[in-house]
This record gives C-alpha cells, structure tokens and sequence, in this order.
C-alpha cells in the first residue's frame, strides 16, 4: 500500500495521506477516507499499541481492586505538558479513557454571537453539521433517545435504542419532571444491542476508565478493523517532530518522525510524505506539532501567519451539587449511566447571557458508610451496619451542569522553552483564561446554576448537601480554531490551513468555543464533515460506505 | 473491593489474630461462614497487592502516581501488637470474648482522624484496612440494601430498570 525506501540515513514512507495521531477523530477520518475514496492512508502514532481487548478484563480486576491503571503503557514519559488534561499517548488516544458519553452541542452553540451578542459564531451551523452528527453516531455506535424535538433537534434515529433508565434515574425522572424540566437518558457510546460485532453494554461500571468487555467504543476497534483489512497502514511508536514545507510553495512535503523503538536512546528518524497531510492530534499535541515545526522561513511556525495557533483555547466549567431526596435509591445500579436535558442550552430570550447543560446520576455521596457515629465513637460489627442501613434510607442525586467559558485570544499554548522531551523539543504549556466577558459572566452563570439546584432540591422536598464549581476546564479544544477569516483563525471551516493548502487539522483542535456539553460527538462530527474535503482530491472507492458500527449489524 | 485473583490465599503466622479480628470488627449478622469468607477475601486482596504498579490516571489529570509501599508488614505488626495487648492481661488475642477484642480495637483507632473508611490500601491500622475492603465489596452494599445490586459487576442491562430484589435469607 505504501512506499518504503531509504534516502541517505532516513527511511522514507510514502503514502497519499498521512495521519498524525490515532485517537477518535483520526480512527472517524481514516475510516471514512479507507472505505469512500480510492487513497493509501498511513497513520502515523507516537504511543505503543493499547491493552488488547481480551485483557481488559483483568486489568479491570486490578484497578477495581487496587487502583492499578489498566492501560499499561500508555503516555511517553517526558511528554506532558503543564494544564494538559490527561496522560493518553497510545492507539486510540484519549478515547481509551473515556466515559463514551455522546450529546450533540445544540444549534444555539455554533451561533452565540448572533443569537445572544457574546463570544463568536462557528463558521458551520448546527444544521450543516446534522448528517455528519448522523455519520458519528452511527461509526462508534450510540445509544440514545430522542429527546423533545423543540429541545433536541435531529433529521435521523440514532442507530442504537437508548440505554434504559435504571430504577434510581425512573425515580429521579420523576423528581426532575415535578422540578418543571424535561429529562431522557443521556446518549452514550455504549451499546445497549449487540453493534459493531461488539457486547450489550452489562453495567460493569467502570466505562471510564476501562469497559472490560467492549460494550463501550473506543478507537482500537476502529484500528484493528482498518489493519486487519489492509486498508490502512498504522506505524505506532513514532513521534512526528516537525512539519517541513516544500522550497518554493506552501505545501507541507514531508512530516520529520522517530521511531521510538529503533536506533537506541535517540530513535530512528523516518520521513512520511504524502499528498496531504492531515493533524489529528488532539487538542494540545495539533498545536503543538504546528509550533514546533517553526523554521527560518516560518520562525512562528506553519499554519501561523495570523498568529492564531495555540490562541483560543477552550472548554467548559462546571457546577455541581449534591442532592438528598427521600427517595429509596439503590447506589451501584448504572452510576456512570445518567439523565441529560437540553433545555437550559436552548433559551428563548435572555436578559443576561446563562447558557448551560444538566446531567443527574445516582450518588453514594453522604450515604457511604462510616467509622463513627454522630457521637464521634468508633463504629464496629453490626453497629457500623446499623448506621450504614440508616442513613441509606434515603438518596442522594449528584447534578452537573456544565457552562460554556467564552475564551480569551490569550487562552493559550505555547512552546515551553524549559521542558524539554528526550529528544530536545519544548513541551507545550496550556494556559486557559476566561475573555473579559466571560469573566464578567461568570458569578451570573455559576449563581444562577446554583439556584437552579435549589429550586430543584425544593420540588423533590430535599436539601442540598454540598455544591461548588470545578475550576478546570473540561473536554479541552481548540488551539487551530477554524474560521472564514484567514486573518483571525488557522483553518477554514474544512480543517484546511489557510496557509498551505495540503495541510488539514481536523477535530478537537479547530473548535471554536467549547459549547455546554460533552464534546467529543461535535469534535468528530466536525472532523467527517472535514473529511469529506480531505478526500475530495481522491476518486470515489467501490467500498461500502457504512462505518464501523454497521458493518456487522 | 473484588478480589483480583481467584487462588486461595495462603495462611499466614497470624491468620488466626486476623480471623480474631475479622469477628470482632465485622458484622455478626454475616454469620461464622460469611465473616471468614471476608477474611479470606480480605488475605487474597493483600496477597495480590503490587506496591509501586502505576495508579490509574483518569480524565482530569496529567500526573502519573504510583501505589503506595506495601503495608502489609505494618498491618502484620499491628495483629501482633493486638495480641500482645490482649496477653498483658490474660489469654491471646483469639481467646478474648467478642467485646473485650472490640475494647482494644477501638483503643487501637481511637486516634484516627475523621470519619469516613479509607481507601485500605491508605488504612494506617489492619483493623481499619479490613473494615475499608468489606465495606467496599459489592456485597456488603447489597446486605446494607438487603438487596440484589450486585455493584460493578456484569448484569443484563434491561434489568436495572427493576427494583431490585431483596436478598432473602440465603442470600445472606
């Protein structure tokens, strides 16, 4: 499929497409351009191969049991970064962590400038992104239901009937309803029937950090398809350090990598080049590479004649609260399994910008047993029962609501001149900052949020036992944000460089706010509508077009 | 917590202290049977510890951690100083009555700080690791709930929508 020769020291591999990473976004793309276009693909990743399936399960026993991470080697060390939100270098990426939790952003997030005067619109809209929110759901494979369409719009089913509610979310449905909100259960990339060749979802319960039996999508299944069937070429261990553009034009011409696993202590260099190349390193490592790859011809890096890469980095805060209700709930049912609503994300006049989600899931939270009782004595046998039993009578809830940070230009990542990996290139640091208007919506957004939560403890006659606000920001972005303007965006709503026309970066990296909810559904479906441009260039395949997840249905 | 392996723990010098204390700290509603089941649990769990492996680094955190030192030779100390309390007075640790083992325990963590049971690996007293890993098994919630949760393991997904049942009495 692909060229491999030796040019001087360096071995060369060519190819039509070269992808830099092999998380979620890049496993979509790959996927969508092997069985749509007539294209060799090489895929290039800097971690080792991840845990194979058939072991998870153990390794399960061992974090249940220890708190052992069940992904062996999955980081390099020395490559990390300050503000980085998790330590997954591996096939598969992040994604081999996560909780598989799949709500589309609503209309209302790709269009907060228009609709509310705050942050900036997307240069793609809710309803261009639809088929591709189609197309994601139905390549990883989500189970969801509809919600109420005035609240969640959408043109087609989703592939999976939802995951059902279990007894304690039926018993919080109804305090929700009585609260005045609308709730259903949240989509998830888990599968409630067998899809993908992959198991019914049996509450194992520990989807993050690790489904032992594949209930639960992540990447590698995605990779193991696509290598498996030839399709796609795969070259893990290699870090790609540089992208070096051609004499004379503005077209990348190869990406510098090492081979990790060769030539001792300082690897191996090896060359890919392509026709294309495309980055889907995730949020921080995208930027990062277009950093790096600054030259004398570039001295701030490709991509970056607007100054805009690593600007705008972006998430979500959250706000949260611990619930007591007398309800008689049973802790351990699903825990990681939750309701969602939408109808705080989509207001229908404001008079002060508070956008946000809601989640509810079962909570252990004040009912988990105890060493001493209320009179301060040591609890032991069956008194420690006896206390256990009596303050489980009734339940807790655990709300969440996640609210869109409008970034600053200066939420940023930058080339960290004092950390350096093994090879000498500077790490990158993350540094988030509210804009100015975010700042001063800030105490709004989080009072409002809290007295939401006190409304609701109040309609179901409970109490609220703790609340507060996580400061960090959650599913990062950013970093390459795309925009019509090549003056204040990196690339154009295609993920392609507005300064080099073989230069995509598609994904987490080109969002341009980070919404109110899990993101990683929008991240992908933004990424196939991307796609689609990458493999413009190419001839159509004769291969079924269907995805992963339907291959096997 | 579920025990990571499924061989039968070897019985160390001080199994007998350890099942001396698995009666006197856990509840006696589990019965002579389920009380040493829990023991047993409890030996596997140590048996199997790794110290040093890396720590789980989920979302939200870039630090790699490891697991603490092995606690074990702490926690063995301390069954022998339980039983050298109880022969200050009299007979062995195992051949004190119920509440006069319970006496000397609960003197043993009189000093430990707040409430709630930590994570055993992080228990600074035996007494406190045993009560920890009990009371993190799936079964101990489900006799608390006298109910079948059945907590982080595999069950068919269309029954969480059910009540669950009641244990019963063999469930117990």
């Amino acid at each position: 499929m692909t060229f491999v020769s030796h040019q001087g020291r360096a071995e060369v591999i060519e190819s039509d497409i070269c992808i830099i990473g092999s998380g979620i976004t890049a496993a979509v793309i790959a996927e969508k351009l092997a069985e749509e276009r007539e294209t060799r693909i090489v895929v290039v990743e800097a971690g080792d191969d991840t845990v194979p399936l058939a072991d998870r399960a153990a390794h399960r026993g061992r974090f249940v049991a220890y708190g052992e991470s069940p992904w062996g080697r999955d980081h390099i060390d020395g490559m990390t970064a300050d503000g980085i939100q998790s330590r997954s270098m591996q096939v598969g990426g992040l994604a081999m962590h996560w909780g598989g939790v799949t709500p589309r952003f609503s209309p209302e997030d790709f269009r907060v400038k228009s609709l509310f005067g705050v942050g900036h619109d997307w240069p793609v809209t809710y309803e261009e992104l639809d088929p591709f929110y189609d197309e994601a759901e139905r390549r990883i494979g989500v189970a969801g239901e509809q919600g109420p369409p005035e609240l969640d719009p959408r043109s087609g089913p989703f592939p999976m009937p939802p995951l059902p509610l279990t007894y304690n979310l039926d018993l919080l449905k109804r305090w929700t309803d009585s609260a005045g909100i609308a709730m259903w259960s949240q989509p998830s990339a888990k599968n409630s029937v067998a899809y993908g060749g992959r198991a019914v979802c049996c509450r194992n319960d520990t989807c993050a950090p690790v489904c032992p039996v594949g209930a639960k999508y992540s990447p590698d299944f995605t990779w193991n398809a696509l290598r498996a069937s030839r399709r796609v070429e795969l070259v893990p261990r290699t870090l790609v350090r540089r992208l070096v553009v051609e004499d004379g034009s503005n077209r990348i011409a190869r990406a510098e990598a090492v081979r990790r696993d060769r030539g001792g202590a300082n690897g191996s260099r090896v060359d890919f080049r392509a026709r294309t190349f495309v980055v889907a390193a995730g949020y921080a490592w995208s930027p990062h590479l277009l950093l790096l790859s600054r030259s004398e011809r570039f001295p701030n890096g490709i991509a970056n004649r607007s100054g805009m890469v690593g600007k705008y980095m972006t998430g979500h805060r959250n706000v949260f609260a611990f619930v007591k209700l007398p309800l008689r709930l049973y802790p351990g049912m699903n825990e990681q399994h939750s309701l969602v609503t939408k109808q705080f994300m989509r207001p229908a006049k404001l008079d002060r910008y508070v956008r946000h989600d809601l989640r509810v899931w079962e909570s252990n939270v004040g009912r988990r047993p105890r060493l001493r009782g209320d009179d301060g004595a040591v609890l032991l046998g069956d008194e420690l029962m006896a206390d256990w039993r009596r303050r489980s009578a009734e339940g807790t809830a655990r709300v969440r609501a996640y609210y869109d940070v409008i970034p600053d230009r200066e939420s940023a990542l930058t080339l960290n001149e004092s950390a350096k990996n093994a090879y000498g290139d500077p790490q990158p640091k993350l540094t988030f900052r509210d804009s100015p208007e975010s700042l001063a919506l800030r105490a709004h957004t989080e009072e409002s949020i809290k007295a939401l939560f006190q409304r609701m403890a109040r309609a179901g006659n409970g109490e609220i036992l703790r609340s507060g606000v996580d400061d960090f920001q959650d599913h990062p972005a950013g970093g390459c944000r795309m925009g019509d303007d090549p003056a204040s965006s990196v690339v154009d709503s295609h993920g392609r460089a507005h300064d080099h026309e073989n230069l995509f970066v598609v994904g987490a990296p080109t969002s341009v706010s980070g919404g109110c909810a899990n993101a990683t559904l929008t991240f992908l479906a933004v990424a196939l509508r991307q796609a689609a441009e990458i493999g413009r260039e190419w001839g159509i395949g004769n291969r079924e077009s269907k995805g992963t997840g339907n291959r096997d249905q | 917590m579920a025990a990571a392996t499924a061989s039968p723990p070897r019985r160390p010098p001080n199994a007998t202290i350890l099942d001396a204390l698995g009666d006197a700290v856990l509840p006696a509603e589990l019965g002579a049977d389920g009380v040493s089941r829990a023991v047993v649990e409890f030996q596997r769990w140590m048996d199997g510890y790794r110290p040093g492996a890396e720590a789980n680094h989920g979302y939200g955190t870039g630090k790699i951690e490891h697991l603490p030192a092995d606690p074990r030779p702490r926690w063995r100390s301390q069954l022998a100083a339980l039983d050298a309390d109880a022969r200050r007075n009299g007979p062995s640790f195992s051949a004190l009555p119920r509440d006069r083992r319970q006496a000397l325990v609960r003197a043993a963590l009189q000093n430990e700080r707040g409430d709630a049971l930590p994570n055993p690996l992080l228990a600074r007293h035996v007494a406190l690791a045993l009560l920890a890993h009990f009371y993190d098994s799936p079964a101990a919630t489900d006799l608390c709930y006298d109910a079948q949760i059945g907590r982080q393991q595999c069950r068919p997904l269309a029954a969480q929508r059910q009540q669950p049942v009641a244990l019963g009495r063999k469930g117990r």
